[in-house]
C-alpha cells in the first residue's frame, strides 16, 4: 500500500509542473469520474457515473450555468477503474494531466480514494469521494489553505454519524416486528480495508444501543457461499445478523441464511428496498435494509422518488445500491453553486464557496461541508416484515462519537 | 453437535462446487496442455445462459441443458480459433487466456449489465434433521457433481476414447503414429471441459446470485485443486475437492474465518513444493505440449 502511494505522489509531483485546471476555452467544463464499473466493487461502484451524469444532463438542460458573465456547460469524462487501484491511479493521472478536468468524483473505495488524492490535491483539482473513510486524512491541518488535502471533500456523514443512525434506526425499526427487545447481534463483514474501517464504527454504534455484540466474523471479498460463516453466527443464537457490506455479498448471503435460519432477524447494509421488490425476495422473519443516503423503491424522503424515476430514465442499471448515486449527484449541483457564487473557476476560491454553502438537494434541503470537508445529514432505514410490508425512517445522526 | 455436522454438510457443499470447475480444470490443463484461466468466465456464461433461459420461462432442467451445449460450443470455437495456435507454447495460451477473461466479462457487461443475475431456486425444500438444516438445492448439486465425476472416471479409466487420449497424454508423437488422431482429442476434451464449466454454472446460479465478475475466484480454487490432486486426475480432483471443501467449511467455522482462502492457496503451495504431481499423481501439464 505504501508503495503504491508513494507511486501515486511521485506521478503527482511530475503532474504538478504542467497541470492545471482546465479552462473552458469553448465554454465547456470537464468533471472526471474515477469508478468500478466492472470487477468486483460494480454495484457501487456503476451508480457513480450514473449519478453525476444524470447532474450534468439536469444542468445542461437547464440551459447550462454562468462564471464570469459566460455560459459554461458540462461534460462528464468517466473512466472505469476495474475494481484495481493501480488503473484508478493511471485514470487519474490522465483526467487530470491529459484531460484537464476541472473537478473529479470518485472512488468509492478506501485506499483508491487515498492514492487518487495524492494526484487531484497537488494539481489542484476539486475532488468529491463518498467515502467516509476519508475521515482518516481530513483533519483541520490538512485541509487548510496550503494542506495536503485542501481540495478534498467528503460527500458522506463521517462514520460515526452514519453507524449511529443506522444501528440506532434497525434496531428501533426490527423491535416491533420481533415482539421483543433485541439483544444479541453478530456482524458478518468482508475482510476489506472498507469493511474493516466500517465494522469497527458499526459495533461501536451496536454497543453504544445497548447491544451484546460475542462476535464479528469477517469472509473473504468475493466469497458466495457463505454458509459455514453463517452456521458459526447460528451457534451464538443472535437475535440479529448485520451484514454489514457490500451489497451484492449481503444478497447472495441472506437466500443462505434463511435457509440455516441463522439468527431470528437481519439487518443488511447498502440494499435499496427498490432492489428488495424488484428482486422478489421474501423472508419468513423481518430484515432490515439501509440504504447510503436515501432508499430507492420506498422512502420517506418525498424528493427520492422523483430522483430515482430521472435516474432510471436516464438509462442507470437497477442496481443492488443505486442510493450510493445521490453521495455524488447532489455534489456535482452543489459545485456549480459554488463556482457560480465565487464567479470563477479558481481551486481557492471554489473551496471557500463550497464551505459557505447551504445547498438544496435531494438528500437533504441543507447540505453543508463542515470545516473539515465532511457532509452531516441523516440515513434512511427501512424494514421489510415477514410477508412483504415495508416501512422506512430517516435516522439522525449521533452529535457525538460513542465513547468506548 | 448439530452445528458440527451442520459445517460437515457445508463443507460438502463447498466441496462439490469446487470438484466440478476441478474437473474442468484438470482435464484441459492436465490432458492437453492448455493453461486456460478463462475457465471461470466460461462458468460465468453457463450461468449467465441459465439466467437467460430461465428468465425466458424455460425450466430449470432445460436451461442447464442449453447452458452445457452453448458452453460447450464456445469452447469449440475457442479452441478451434483460438487456443490450437498454442499448443506448441503453452505460455501463449495462458496470456490468450487471461485476455479472454476480459473480452468475456465485457461482453455480458455490455449485452446484460454488471449487476447480480439470480433466479429462482430450483428446489426449495429444507429438510431439518436433529437441528441440521439440508436444502434440498445443495443435495441435488451434490448428486450431480457424483454422477458426473463418476462418468467422466469411467470415460477417462475404461473407455477407447480415454486410453487414446492417455496414450497422446504419455507420447504425442507415438499416438499420432499409432493413428491416434491427437488434435482432435485435444479439441474434445477442451469441448468436454468447457460443457462441464456450462453445467457448473448452472449449478451455481442455482445456489448463488452470480455476476460478470463471479469466474474469478472460482477459477483460482478450481486450479488449486487440480493441482492438489495431481493434473489429469479426476480421482485427485474429488479427493482434494473435498479436503479443501472441509478446510475451508472448518476455517470459517471455528477459525480465522477472513483467512479461509488463504487456507486453500497455502494448502496448494505446500503441496506443489513436497509433491510437484500432487497428492495423487497426474501428468505433468503443459510441459507434455512442448
Amino acid at each position: 500500500m505504501k508503495t503504491v502511494l508513494k507511486l501515486a505522489a511521485s506521478a503527482a509531483l511530475c503532474l504538478g509542473a504542467f497541470a492545471h485546471p482546465a479552462f473552458a476555452e469553448d465554454n465547456i467544463v470537464k468533471i472526471g469520474v474515477v469508478a468500478a464499473e466492472s470487477g468486483s466493487f460494480v454495484s457501487a461502484g456503476h451508480t457513480l457515473p450514473a449519478g453525476v451524469g444524470l447532474a450534468v444532463k439536469q444542468i445542461n438542460d437547464a440551459g447550462g450555468f454562468k462564471v464570469g458573465g459566460k455560459t459554461y456547460k458540462l461534460e462528464m469524462v468517466k473512466r472505469d477503474d476495474r475494481t484495481d487501484i493501480a488503473t484508478a491511479i493511471a485514470a487519474t493521472q490522465e483526467l487530470v494531466r491529459d484531460v484537464k478536468v476541472q473537478a473529479i468524483f470518485g472512488s468509492e473505495t478506501h485506499d483508491f480514494t487515498l492514492a487518487m488524492a495524492k494526484i487531484t490535491q497537488p494539481a489542484k483539482i476539486i475532488h468529491f469521494a463518498g467515502n467516509s473513510t476519508l475521515a482518516k486524512i481530513l483533519n483541520p491541518d490538512s485541509v487548510k489553505p496550503g494542506g495536503e488535502d485542501h481540495y478534498l471533500f467528503q460527500s458522506e456523514p463521517q462514520e460515526f454519524q452514519r453507524s449511529g443512525s443506522t444501528a440506532r434506526g434497525v434496531l428501533s425499526l426490527l423491535e416491533p416486528l420481533l415482539g421483543f427487545k433485541p439483544k444479541k447481534s453478530v456482524m458478518i463483514v468482508g475482510n476489506d480495508a472498507t469493511g474493516q474501517f466500517l465494522s469497527s464504527y458499526y459495533y461501536k454504534a451496536l454497543k453504544a444501543e445497548g447491544q451484546d455484540v460475542p462476535d464479528i466474523i469477517f469472509y473473504p471479498p468475493d466469497t458466495t457461499d457463505f454458509s459455514p460463516f453463517l452456521t458459526r453466527a447460528k451457534s451464538l443464537n443472535p437475535d440479529i445478523i448485520h451484514f454489514w457490506y457490500n451489497g451484492d455479498s449481503t444478497l447472495t448471503a441472506l437466500p443462505q441464511a434463511l435457509e440455516l435460519g441463522a439468527a431470528k432477524s437481519y439487518f443488511l447494509f447498502g440494499v435499496d428496498p427498490g432492489i428488495w421488490k424488484e428482486k422478489q425476495l421474501s423472508a419468513d422473519v423481518p430484515v432490515a435494509m439501509s440504504c447510503v443516503p436515501v432508499c430507492w423503491g420506498e422512502s420517506s424522503n418525498p424528493k427520492a422518488k422523483a430522483y430515482f424515476d430521472a435516474y432510471f430514465a436516464a438509462g442507470a442499471p437497477h442496481g443492488v445500491t443505486s442510493s450510493v448515486s445521490l453521495l455524488y449527484h447532489d455534489y456535482v449541483h452543489f459545485l456549480v453553486e459554488a463556482w457560480q457564487k465565487a464567479d470563477s473557476f479558481d481551486p481557492d476560491k471554489t473551496v471557500e464557496a463550497l464551505l459557505n454553502l447551504h445547498h438544496q438537494g435531494v438528500v437533504s434541503d441543507d447540505l453543508t461541508f463542515n470545516p473539515t470537508h465532511q457532509v452531516t445529514h441523516a440515513t434512511e432505514v427501512c424494514a421489510a416484515a415477514p410477508g412483504g410490508a415495508i416501512s422506512c425512517a430517516m435516522q439522525q445522526p449521533p452529535a457525538e462519537a460513542p465513547k468506548s | 453437535m448439530d452445528i458440527f455436522i451442520q459445517q460437515i454438510l457445508n463443507g460438502l457443499s463447498i466441496a462439490s462446487v469446487i470438484t466440478l470447475i476441478a474437473i474442468g480444470v484438470t482435464l484441459i490443463f492436465g490432458l492437453t496442455g492448455i493453461i486456460n484461466f478463462a475457465h471461470g468466465e466460461f462458468l460465468m456464461i453457463g450461468g449467465i445462459v441459465t439466467w437467460l433461459a430461465v428468465s425466458a420461462g424455460l425450466g430449470f432442467p432445460i436451461a442447464v441443458v442449453l447452458a452445457i451445449l452453448a458452453v460447450g460450443l464456445m469452447g469449440y470455437i475457442l479452441e478451434r480459433g483460438l487456443f490450437r495456435f498454442t499448443l506448441e507454447r503453452p505460455t501463449n495460451g495462458f496470456i490468450v487466456s487471461l485476455g479472454l477473461i476480459v473480452v468475456l466479462q465485457h461482453v455480458v457487461v455490455l449485452f446484460w449489465n454488471p449487476n447480480q443475475k439470480s433466479i429462482p431456486r430450483p428446489l426449495t425444500t429444507v429438510w431439518e434433521v436433529g437441528g441440521v438444516r439440508i436444502a434440498s438445492v445443495r443435495v441435488m448439486v451434490i448428486l450431480i457433481t457424483i454422477a458426473v465425476v463418476a462418468l467422466s472416471f469411467r470415460m477417462i479409466t475404461a473407455s477407447r476414447y480415454g486410453r487414446a487420449l492417455r496414450a497422446s497424454v504419455e507420447d504425442r508423437d507415438t499416438a499420432a503414429l499409432m493413428g491416434i488422431p491427437v488434435r482432435r482429442y485435444i479439441t474434445g476434451v477442451f469441448v468436454l471441459g468447457s460443457a462441464l464449466a456450462g453445467l457448473g454454472g448452472a449449478l451455481l446460479i442455482a445456489l448463488f446470485p452470480i455476476t460478470p465478475f463471479t469466474g474469478g475466484t472460482m477459477v483460482m480454487k478450481g486450479f488449486a485443486v487440480a493441482l492438489i490432486g495431481g493434473l489429469g486426475n479426476i480421482y485427485g480432483a474429488v479427493a482434494a475437492g473435498l479436503i479443501l471443501g472441509i478446510v475451508e467449511g472448518f476455517s470459517a467455522g471455528y477459525g480465522f474465518s477472513q483467512w479461509t482462502d488463504a487456507y486453500s492457496f497455502v494448502l496448494m503451495i505446500l503441496v506443489l513444493i513436497v509433491r510437484p504431481h500432487g497428492l495423487f499423481g497426474g501428468t505433468s501439464g503443459p510441459r507434455m505440449a512442448s
